[in-house]
């Protein structure tokens, strides 16, 4: 699955969050692809993203499955992954 | 005007003009000049920092004079990180800290530090169970500022240097932005803090990292040595001493300000008590910072009305791209209080009549835009 992770470089979500990813990068077939929501603004634009960070964007092809926003457990991750497949 | 954003900035003292003023035009030299004029101007400077020294209980050659906070934040953090990571690739922080400490953390990671995030009570303070879980010798830095930003959050510094000081390989950093000028502070807790001038009705563009004797630190800008080794470029003369005047007034009469903005605060509680607000701010924030939740009502929206009537406050945002606070939410567990917050910041210079003015404002907005939901 690709996911489209967005995260900004001041964000304590985004530095929790980034940990709890690589686990979950370890366990799953899943391939990420990270923006800097500062950095890459025009890569950015097209995902709308709302007033909390970070932003997990799953897609199956191009089109768009499922979003995961804030800081969340590695349980909740997981389950939501799960959920997802 | 209503100005109620003293944490964001503070207006400069006139007197602190006046010294930066009157540095810039009777001493010319620059202080690594060996000719009579730039040993006048190293002279001013070696005197400046005694007295800024004198006032934090620190030595001189503590003081390394840096543009700000977020320079001095990331002298420390980068700059111990990568001068010890033989000793460890651990870092521990809180969700409290400020972008210019998580961004330095970010970028450590992807050199392959570890950043760990202490756990908090439910207001907000670090637990100091888990900061003693978390602890090893595999931990190179703590860094937890000394007060929040946006709540306004006092930490147990004290006990947390306890905790630290037991694995001797580890420093603890401070970013005391938000508490050197504010309130007294004892620097021998840390072996580094941030303070920033504009905070205490300083410059803007000076601050400085106060850094223990014995520790070496990797510089971030490299150099000649001008007043350290550990911060290169032409020593800042006129900022450094209008830095020494705004620090020294910001102690002057000190327990009458506190007085005086205890008197301010209690006020502004009691006021906001009265009205459709969350107050979010507990009995462990500092007496400047009262942060409170709009019910049903975005922050940005009931900023620019304020706006209108000439009411300064803040809608103090982290991990953010609009109103969310992760601040307040760690504070409140509450996500609804945590997207509407704002943070009303006071000084020694803030009036009774000044609240008053803010609270009829607040109270008349909150009734007009509530009516537009």
């Amino acid at each position: 699955m690709k996911v489209i992770k967005i995260t900004a470089v001041w964000c304590s979500a985004c530095l929790i969050m980034n940990k709890r990813w690589k686990e979950i990068e370890k366990d799953y077939d899943v391939e990420t692809i990270s923006y800097d929501l500062d950095f890459d603004e025009d890569e950015v634009k097209e995902y709308e993203v709302g007033e909390k960070l970070p932003v997990f964007i799953f897609l199956d092809g191009d089109k768009e499955i499922g979003r995961l926003i804030g800081e969340k457990s590695l349980e909740e991750i997981k389950k939501y992954i799960e959920e997802l497949n | 005007m209503v100005y109620l954003d003293y944490s964001a900035t503070t207006p400069v003292d006139e007197r602190v003009i006046e010294s930066y003023a009157k540095a810039c035009r009777d001493f010319v030299g620059n202080p690594n000049s060996l000719h009579k004029i730039g040993v006048e101007a190293r002279l001013v400077i070696e005197a400046s920092t005694r007295q800024i020294a004198d006032l934090l209980g620190v030595k001189s050659s503590e003081i390394i004079y840096t543009s700000g906070a977020s320079e001095s934040n990331n002298t420390a953090i980068k700059g111990i990180c990568l001068k010890y990571q033989n000793r460890g690739k651990r870092i521990i922080t809180t969700e409290l800290e400020h972008s210019s400490v998580i961004a330095p953390l970010n970028y450590l990671t992807k050199q392959g530090f570890d950043v760990d995030f202490v756990k908090l009570d439910d207001k907000g303070r670090v637990d100091l169970d888990d900061l003693e879980r978390l602890m090893g010798d595999d931990v190179v830095l703590v860094t937890i500022s000394s007060v929040n930003s946006e709540v306004g959050i006092k930490q147990p510094m004290k006990e947390i240097s306890q905790i630290v000081r037991k694995y001797k390989k580890c420093f603890l950093h401070s970013d005391m932005t938000q508490s050197i000028g504010k309130e007294k502070v004892d620097l021998s807790l840390v072996d580094l803090a941030s303070l920033s001038g504009q905070k205490f009705f300083g410059m803007k563009g000076i601050g400085a990292l106060i850094k223990k004797e014995n520790i070496v630190i990797e510089p971030l800008i490299h150099g000649g040595k001008s007043t350290t080794i550990y911060r290169s470029g032409t020593p800042m003369l006129p900022l450094i001493v209008s830095l020494a005047k705004a620090i020294r007034l910001a102690y002057d009469d000190f327990a009458e300000k506190q007085n005086h903005i205890e008197k301010i605060h209690n006020h502004l509680i009691n006021e906001l008590k009265q009205l459709d607000v969350d107050i979010n701010s507990n009995e462990y924030s500092i007496n400047h910072i009262v942060n409170f939740s709009l019910r049903g009502i975005k922050s940005e929206t009931m900023l620019h009305a304020l706006e209108e009537d000439e009411v300064y406050i803040s809608t103090q945002t982290a991990c953010s791209t609009g109103d969310y606070s992760l601040a307040v939410y760690a504070v409140t567990k509450d996500e609804k209080r945590s997207a509407s917050s704002m943070r009303v910041s006071i000084s020694y210079l803030t009036t009774l009549e000044e609240i008053d003015l803010f609270i009829d404002s607040l109270s008349k907005n909150i009734k007009k835009l509530g009516e537009l939901k």
